[in-house]
């Protein structure tokens, strides 16, 4: 028989979760050797040459949370994610200006090292991008260049299980990655990241070009990372951002050839059920965009 | 506009609401009249429209429920499909209430009544009807300020809730009113108490549509805020 929860039971259950909560942020990196890190950045703007695309974006990116970044299309969002790791800079003439704090370190003082930060903060694109190699050499390949020193083995277990792969593909991992189907694919390609042990995951529209059965498992994958890692999305699927993020960022362009700007963060909670701000509602609620 | 065959059914979905709303809003007015002129004939006309708005409400709910699994809505238009179903709740009540109402009113219509006590049944019926037609009123024109209001109205009913309980506990005499209508004042009144309680829930669902926070929350920020601007 089904029976009730009383409250007091259920506070119970709120302490147990929030002590999880806390367990996660103390010991949950990836090869659990210390803790994730979040990020915070202060007036970021991005240009391509003379063009301002993104101005004054200033985001607390909370450790072990999903953050989703949503807007219309051409408002600054994949710009904005790039410059989270130093991907941007490595257009010609794109360069960006302000903070950007992983932790303690800020990822564009002239002492850091931008591979280093890229290991750091890891990137999934919208299309899968394995390489030509086998599904285990593309897992081990970056953890090889970073000098990974442990148990090549171990690690493809442990990063294609935490990809949520690794029961569909560990009877073929000598087989070419690209024999995979477009969700594996995907998957592969962020088992790929994790295996160089980064603090921080960036997806830019990580399931766009998937079905529905492979974006549903890559959700379910990002639920899981969460736990061991920061993770920032950005997607055009707003049921999407609404299901798997804790934080919502709504980017948008005030007036055609206006720089993006982040017009309003907050809980996705709140920002799918109440947004402070007009545009943010007319968005979400698919009045424009 | 993007999404205008969402908005369209949205803007159909209030509609029948406010039908429903109209069409209690009469039985109400009847059951006043037939309080008022002592009519049972008037009364009897509305038995038989509780399972009329039971319908009418599981017609919109299931609407509300089909607008969400296909739309998916957020923000204003989540709230406003949580609030029709919340709204239509009090109105099918409501109209069940005053169905109850009239069905007293017609198997008491030869009984002798305590004049002191019907004044107050009178009374406190004008109240609770104006109580709720107010908040439907909120609800159509999504009027904060008098959603404000509505919590004061209700205390009116409130005390003569009191009033009459103490009329129908303590009688000015012997014999006075026959026992059986007694007891169906004492039902009377608090189904009245209840109608009014609707209303003024109507505008508190109103007050969670239009801010997004409970009623008690956006009238304090409201005040506040009216207060710093004065």
């Amino acid at each position: 028989m089904e029976t009730q929860k009383t409250g007091r039971e259920r506070k119970v259950s709120e302490v147990s979760r929030d002590q999880r909560d806390v367990k996660h942020k103390s010991g949950g990196a990836p090869s659990g050797d210390g803790p994730t890190l979040g990020m915070k950045i202060q007036d970021l703007s991005a240009f391509y040459g003379s063009f301002k695309a993104v101005t004054d974006v200033s985001m607390d990116i909370q450790a072990n949370k999903v953050t989703a970044l949503i807007g219309p299309s051409g408002c600054g969002k994949s710009t904005y994610i790039r410059c989270l790791n130093r991907m941007h800079e490595v257009i010609p003439g794109a360069r960006a200006e302000g903070s950007v704090m992983l932790g303690e370190q800020d990822i564009y003082a002239k002492s850091a090292d931008p591979v280093n930060i890229r290991r750091r903060v890891g990137m999934v694109f919208q299309k899968p991008n394995p390489f030509s190699k086998s599904i285990y050499e593309n897992v081990v390949w970056g953890a090889k260049i970073n000098g990974y020193k442990g148990d090549l083995d171990e690690l493809v277990e442990r990063s294609l299980k935490q990809a949520a792969l690794w029961e569909e593909v560990k009877d073929r991992l000598k087989e070419s990655g690209h024999g995979l189907s477009g969700g594996q694919q995907q998957r592969l390609c962020i088992a790929r990241t994790l295996a160089v042990e980064p603090e921080v995951i960036l997806m830019d529209e990580p399931a766009s070009a998937l079905d529905p059965v492979s974006t549903q498992k890559i959700e379910d994958t990002m639920d899981q990372l969460k736990q061991s890692y920061t993770v920032v999305i950005v997607t055009h699927n707003m049921q999407q951002a609404a299901r798997i993020s804790d934080y919502s960022g709504f980017f948008y362009i005030e007036n055609m050839g206006d720089p993006g700007r982040l017009w309003e963060f907050d809980e996705t909670e709140k920002m799918f059920s109440n947004p402070e701000r007009k545009e943010t509602e007319d968005y979400v609620t698919g009045r424009f965009g | 506009m993007p999404r205008e065959t969402f908005q369209q059914e949205l803007d159909g979905l209030i509609s029948d609401l406010l039908d429903l709303g109209g069409e209690v809003e009469a039985s109400l007015e009847n059951m006043v009249k037939a309080m008022e002129e002592r009519d049972a004939d008037v009364a009897r006309r509305e038995l038989g429209v509780d399972i009329r708005y039971k319908t009418r409400g599981m017609d919109i709910e299931r609407e509300c429920m089909i607008l969400q699994a296909r739309q998916a809505p957020v923000a204003r238009d989540l709230r406003l499909l949580y609030t029709v179903q919340s709204v239509t709740n009090h109105l099918v009540r409501s109209g069940t209430l005053t169905e109850h109402i009239c069905q007293a009113i017609t198997e008491t219509a030869d009984s002798e009544r305590d004049e002191d006590l019907e004044i107050s049944l009178v009374e406190m019926a004008r109240t609770a009807r104006n109580v709720f037609n107010e908040g439907l009123d909120v609800f159509e024109n999504r009027d904060l300020e008098r959603a404000r209001d509505l919590q004061a109205k209700d205390d009116k009913v409130d005390l003569l809730y009191s009033e009459a309980m103490n009329l129908i506990a303590n009688p000015p005499g012997e014999g006075v009113g026959a026992p059986e209508w007694r007891m169906r004042a004492a039902l009377i009144v608090h189904y009245l108490e209840r109608i009014s309680d609707h209303g003024v829930d109507i505008g508190g669902s109103t007050v969670f549509l239009v801010t997004g926070q409970r009623i008690e929350d956006a009238m304090q920020q409201y005040l506040d805020r009216n207060v710093d601007g004065a």
